[in-house]
């Protein structure tokens, strides 16, 4: 599902900008007209490398978060509502690992092993999409997940489609096929409410109220304050700056939460009819950088899980380990 | 078909046993050992609590029965014919695959059976999860046979696990005392001794492979009573979880 | 034994502690096969992906549910990824085509100039 808009930083981002000079001025320039030209770069393919360590940590967020999403969302597998719904979810549930598992392998092609980045992500060093370190309280908070942060997702997978490299693009075209199901399921359950029993029509603007904040920051900071986007713009890692993200999220979507009759927590949403752009409040930033760096009410079970996962696999995963093996990345 | 008291009864607990090991099952999506694994074994969870979804809409449509979502997520705890097998929790990943190897195996024997059952929806039914079921064993079979010849440590917990579920996986068979002898007249299906031994008959090739010692089936006893509603201590906890949203309002669309 | 957790299914495991360092081992996720996918009788296989898999049995089988659990599909292959042989990038200039080897294209063959001209010379 969850393509964060927003790829955390390496703290050593600048050493890799410092490492990129040594690259080799005319491979560079073939390179940079070949992505202008608009066709796609290939894994045995020369690349800077910056471009590769972009891609490996763009990529790989993207993988953990589907993994990591997978989390708030099982919450409520034991406990859906009926049997349409409940294997709606487990299914659903099972295509964020799935993307994941198709992510892994696009970054794979880049050169660093699943193992690696599974380790990163435990470890804290590579992060995930920030939204899913909140709670899913009730079984409303899946139907807005389900139909705002999947639809949240799509507009940032479809334009990270159009990309520069193969294998990220192929792993994202089935990506997105699938999403248009969880946007449905999810538009569908949340519609479900919205026309239900005063109940349930408390229960999906509560849902609506706590998540809106965590929705808004799914595309990253501002890009006033966004670093290093121009580069990954020109060689089409980046394809949409966050606030035009954003802008086409509240385009598409606000309406849809408004026709149901359902509010939205904050006084100064509004499309400008001059400009044509949605106007809101900004959201808390600094809440924003407090979530990221361990602070938000999930980061530490979420964690916890996942290493919990890992660990009760590690038997099954040892026991037909084959170290003799001649491994090789996927080709493509 | 004459005898509906009898039908309904093999359908519920055909049911019952699916819906509930489906939703245990399911507890390992996003949690599995590894991910092609973790979609694998999702998959199957789903195919079991789609079965079960069809069961309670043939007992549904063709045998009056209530409306499938309120069958299943709000009958009591007596009124639920499922085996200890599938209500027991997971544990670790070697109980699981053990006991969805043994349970899809005599699912497997079931669904042929019915194949040629007198009632017309079984036999449709049947049709329509072949295939499902051969992934599942293919599945199961190549699990049970790799891990068991994959070093000490990992037979030992295969062969741990097979000592721990056979005996509840053989109280799946556990005929009605009231209405097998209708079925089997009526041609429903062969009986429960019958698909016992058909069933014995397909783990034990797969046990040998796997060089796991099959305990002699004579001197065990198979775990009986969740046919006639008596249920491990497990059960109760897992249907008020699993109706817990569904029970806010059992009269609201969800 | 509660891990506080708002998912039932989280509150029954017995997790670990919060700073926990745990490492996978590098092969733990076992070795890397392709993926073709045959979506009808009569079609090429063709490549959708990979999987991970400690042996070729179990790559299909877990081909089978990571690609064809919703696309058509009647058939797959799978092949380690390590066994797949590649021109190498810098080799793309053997693929260019060389203009004057006109005889092995349909174009390179002017039956009707010659028909007409037949024609005319009757």
């Amino acid at each position: 599902m969850y393509g964060g808009g927003y790829i955390f930083d390496e703290p050593n981002g600048k050493q890799l900008r410092e490492e990129q000079q040594h690259d080799e001025p005319e491979k560079l320039a073939a390179f940079e007209e070949r992505i202008a030209r608009g066709e796609k770069i290939e894994p045995g393919d020369w690349m800077p490398v910056e471009y590769r360590r972009q891609l490996i940590r763009l990529i790989e967020q993207h993988a953990h978060s589907e993994v990591i999403g997978a989390l708030p969302e099982g919450t409520w597998i034991t406990r859906a509502p009926g049997f349409k719904r409940k294997l709606a979810l487990i299914a659903k549930v099972q295509d964020e690992i799935g993307h994941g598992q198709l992510l892994y392998n696009a970054a794979e092609t880049l050169g660093k092993s699943r193992e690696a980045m599974i380790n990163d992500m435990l470890s804290g060093k590579s992060k995930y999409s920030n939204v899913f370190n909140y709670p899913a309280e009730t079984w409303a908070d899946v139907t807005v997940i389900g139909f705002l942060i999947d639809a949240a997702a799509i507009v940032n997978q479809v334009a990270n489609a159009k990309g520069s490299y193969g294998p990220y693009c192929r792993a994202l075209e089935r990506i997105c096929y699938e999403e248009s199901f969880h946007l449905k399921q999810g538009h569908d359950a949340f519609i479900e409410l919205a026309a239900g029993t005063p109940a349930q029509r408390d229960m999906v603007q509560d849902a609506l109220n706590r998540w809106w904040q965590p929705i808004m920051h799914f595309f990253g900071p501002p890009d006033k304050s966004s670093q290093h986007s121009e580069k990954l713009m020109q060689w089409k890692v980046k394809m949409a700056s966050n606030d035009e993200m954003r802008n086409q999220f509240l385009e598409s979507y606000v309406p849809k939460i408004w026709e149901l009759g359902l509010t939205l927590p904050d006084p100064n949403l509004r499309k400008n009819a001059d400009t044509g752009r949605w106007e809101y409040s900004d959201p808390d930033w600094d809440e924003f950088f407090r979530v990221i760096n361990g602070g938000g009410p999930c980061n530490e079970e979420r964690l916890r899980v996942r290493k919990w996962a890992e660990e009760q696999g590690r038997w099954v995963r040892k026991a037909l380990m084959n170290p003799g093996q001649k491994r090789a990345m996927p080709v493509a | 078909m004459s005898n509906n008291a009898a039908l309904k009864d093999l359908i519920i607990k055909m049911a019952d046993d699916e819906l509930i090991l489906g939703h245990r099952n399911s507890e390992w999506t996003g949690l599995g050992p590894v991910m092609e694994e973790d979609i694998a074994f999702s998959s199957m969870a789903q195919d079991k609590i789609g079965h079960a979804w069809a069961l309670y809409r043939i007992l549904h449509e063709d045998l009056g029965g209530e409306h499938p979502d309120r069958f299943a997520f709000i009958r009591s705890e007596k009124a639920f014919q499922s085996s200890h097998l599938v209500e027991l929790p997971n544990g670790e990943y070697d109980f699981s695959l053990m006991r969805h190897f043994l349970f899809d195996q005599a699912e497997t024997v079931r669904y042929e059976s019915l194949q040629n059952s007198s009632f017309a929806p079984f036999q449709l039914l049947s049709k329509k999860v072949k295939g499902e079921l051969k992934y599942h064993t293919l599945h199961a079979d190549a699990w049970i046979m790799q891990l068991s010849n994959a070093g000490e440590e990992s037979y030992a917990r295969m062969q741990t696990a097979l000592n721990n579920t056979i005996a509840l996986a053989a109280g799946i068979f556990e005929a009605s005392p009231e209405h097998e002898a209708t079925l089997i007249a009526d041609k429903v299906y062969p009986g429960e001794k019958e698909l016992y031994h058909r069933w014995q008959e397909r783990i034990y090739p797969v046990l040998v492979k796997s060089s796991l010692n099959l305990p002699d089936m004579s001197t065990i006893t198979p775990v009986y009573g969740g046919r006639q509603g008596f249920h491990t201590e497990y059960l109760q906890p897992l249907l008020k979880e699993m109706g817990e949203v569904f029970n806010l309002d059992t009269e609201a669309s969800w | 034994m509660s891990n506080d957790s708002l998912d039932p299914r989280v509150n029954r495991l017995k997790l670990g502690a919060a700073g926990e360092v745990i490492k996978v081992e590098e092969g733990e996720n076992w070795n890397v096969y392709e993926v073709f996918h045959q979506d009808k009788r009569g079609a090429h296989h063709e490549h959708v992906g990979c999987v991970h898999a400690p042996d070729p049995l179990l790559a299909l089988v877990f081909a089978k549910e990571q690609f064809a659990r919703r696309k058509k599909c009647v058939n797959l292959w799978v092949v380690k990824s390590a066994d797949i042989l590649a021109f190498d990038v810098e080799d793309e200039d053997m693929f260019a085509n060389n203009l004057e080897k006109t005889y092995r294209d349909a174009s390179g063959f002017k039956v009707m100039e010659k028909i007409n001209k037949f024609k005319q010379s009757k």
